[in-house]
């Protein structure tokens, strides 16, 4: 056994989400459960074509079965987005830090995911949820480039209707069927009601919007070690070797991919 | 360790006994007027003293291309790891290179043992041999604490004419011995010390200063961040990453599937990259997070003299002189950086 052999696990279900993301229930063949963190990641094998890095969108549970949300945007997730149930493919990990639940208990929480940072973020909101009463006033934020391209709307409808749950999505680019916020999503932090001096906010989003969230989180008072950011970079090895995610001098895949923001504010590659 | 006095005649007859019995010998040979590491027929071939080789020694231990697994994919999916090692003697080994390895031994084995890497050293027999003239006019050992190996050998040679003085590293380089010479006597000691003080004169004399003392070294680069020098050398820089290629610490590598022409076999192979390449940072959706040339040329430099310095009490940057030498519009040289860095950071 050596750090770069994947286990083989088998695709369960694949659901098409939007044009370009689908929805994949996995299990390891050895039939164990992943016993990830939410926040962490893994490293995808299709064999023949090579590995990449995907975050894990399910939450944790005892459940053999995982779900990896892909974009069809690369060569692993290009071929990945070519599988159907029962095709086996590769997996390497839980790697990375992950979100450490300890930190957000007692707290309200503000969960934001900007386009496909809902993936990563669906995780954590699902352990949020499970055990709700472990938490303040929960909210929860979306935003993508069209209605077309939200990811999981069955559960932002679930979330929307749940009473213990503060809603809220926006759209770039709205059309006919839109009726609500328009704008990119660090437009829609002012019309947010939460208490910063209450709360643990969290950002997953592509690398261009932290800046601006960041900056209108703290526009409404939000202390930077309140702030926690799960930062997308080339985690190729996910052993903390190969050299491609370092930020700096700090190797996302083995010190993040979460950050609590005070702590890597000063290392300028980092945001 | 053991220290011992050895005639080179029966020293590299034992050597020569050893290629005859088949085992694989690797050291320093002449090519045209380079030199690089080639497996040897004949104690003969060596090429002792300068020119540093090409490429360094990390390729025996950290190849440029290294299968780590092969599978196959039928109804059922067969994945085999694969670590290569076999037993291999490299001669003749410079100091920079040894004080590489053992700097390569560090990252290799911290948490996540990289056991391809492991396995290749441990079948590696280690014989170093003593720079007594520098090798080059871009080598700078002596100002990187490099010209002796710190650790990581088996034997160390050292040429008093008629006889090697051998230090031992290990009980392999013990045993690579097999009771040859005679234990060194403190004259043979003493006649040593004084060739090394001689020596260092001479280095210092003739390789290029470091201006800034060696252990300030971090907290230069640290305070220097945003100093002009790393925009005006990556305008020059071609992006090129062979100083990531030749260097002795070097460590970054990327990760691909061959697949044969049936597309069910194939194989994972780790093969060297450059963080000095464009692509390196790019991820799938286009980003490229280290975009600017003299960003990765600051990173590079800080990897070497800051981060893993800082971490690990050591610089990475064993003063060998192949990136300075290999750079096609100069401007990556770890020591002319630091010294125009420190000149600036003085003249400010």
């Amino acid at each position: 056994m050596t750090i770069y052999k994947p286990e083989v696990a088998v695709i369960k279900r694949v659901e098409k989400l939007t044009v370009t993301e689908s929805l994949f229930d996995l299990e390891l063949l050895s039939g164990k459960p992943l016993g990830h963190r939410p926040g962490q990641f893994l490293e995808l094998s299709i064999f023949g074509v090579g590995e990449a890095p995907i975050s894990i969108s399910s939450a944790p549970s005892d459940s053999p079965t995982f779900q990896l949300c892909v974009r069809k945007i690369g060569n692993v997730t290009t071929a990945m987005h070519a599988r159907k149930p029962g095709d086996k493919v590769g997996i390497r990990g839980p790697f990375g830090n992950g979100f450490d639940l300890e930190n957000f208990k007692g707290w309200d929480v503000l969960l934001i995911g900007a386009g496909l940072g809902l993936a990563p973020l669906r995780s954590l909101i699902w352990a949020v949820l499970n055990s709700r009463q472990d938490y303040g006033r929960v909210f929860i934020i979306h935003g993508a480039r069209s209605p077309q391209l939200l990811l999981f709307k069955e559960e932002l409808r679930e979330w929307e209707n749940r009473p213990d749950v503060e809603f809220y999505s926006t759209v770039d680019v709205a059309d006919e069927s839109w009726q609500g916020h328009v704008g990119v999503i660090s437009t829609i932090i002012p019309e947010v009601d939460f208490d910063p001096e209450k709360t643990q906010a969290v950002i997953v989003g592509p690398p261009v919007v932290y800046k601006f969230l960041i900056k209108e989180l703290k526009n409404r008072g939000v202390e930077d070690d309140h702030i926690w950011v799960d930062l997308e970079r080339k985690m190729k090895c996910g052993v903390g070797k190969c050299g491609h995610c370092q930020i700096n001098n700090v190797y996302v895949c083995q010190d993040g991919p979460v950050f609590r923001y005070d702590r890597i504010k000063n290392l300028p590659e980092a945001i | 360790m053991e220290k011992y006095l050895v005639t080179k005649t029966s020293f590299l007859k034992l050597v020569d006994e050893q290629i005859k019995e088949g085992k694989e010998v690797v050291a320093p040979v002449r090519q045209e007027n380079q030199a690089n590491f080639r497996r040897i027929k004949s104690t003969a071939e060596i090429l002792w003293g300068g020119p540093q080789t090409v490429v360094s020694a990390k390729s025996f231990v950290f190849p440029p291309k290294e299968e780590l697994l092969n599978y196959e994919t039928n109804d059922e999916v067969r994945v085999q790891p694969r670590v290569e090692a076999k037993p291999l003697i490299l001669l003749g080994v410079h100091s920079c290179d040894i004080n590489g390895m053992a700097l390569l031994d560090k990252v290799f084995t911290e948490k996540n043992l990289d056991e391809n890497y492991v396995k290749k050293r441990e079948n590696l027999t280690v014989i170093g041999v003593e720079c007594l003239e520098p090798c080059s006019p871009e080598s700078f050992c002596y100002r990187k604490d490099s010209v002796l190996p710190w650790d990581g050998f088996d034997l160390f040679l050292t040429d008093l004419g008629k006889n090697f003085f051998v230090e031992v590293g290990s009980a392999k380089g013990e045993s690579f011995l097999s009771g040859l010479g005679k234990k060194a006597t403190q004259a043979d000691v003493d006649r040593v010390k004084k060739i090394r003080r001689e020596r260092d004169a001479k280095f210092d004399e003739k390789q290029r200063k470091l201006k800034p003392k060696l252990s300030d070294l971090p907290v230069l680069l640290k305070e220097n961040y945003n100093s002009p020098v790393w925009a005006e050398r990556g305008a020059r820089c071609f992006g090129c990453g062979s100083c990531n290629m030749v260097c002795p610490t070097c460590y970054c590598f990327d990760v691909r599937d061959c697949v044969e022409l049936d597309l069910k076999h194939g194989i994972r192979a780790r093969w060297w990259d450059g963080c000095m390449l464009t692509d390196f940072t790019r991820i799938a959706t286009g980003e490229i997070f280290r975009e600017d040339r003299g960003a990765r040329l600051r990173h590079r430099t800080y990897r070497k003299d800051y981060y893993l310095f800082e971490k690990w009490g050591k610089s990475f940057c064993t003063g060998c002189g192949r990136c300075g030498k290999a750079c096609l519009t100069k401007v990556v040289d770890p020591l002319d950086i630091a010294n125009e860095i420190y000149e600036r950071s003085r003249s400010r």
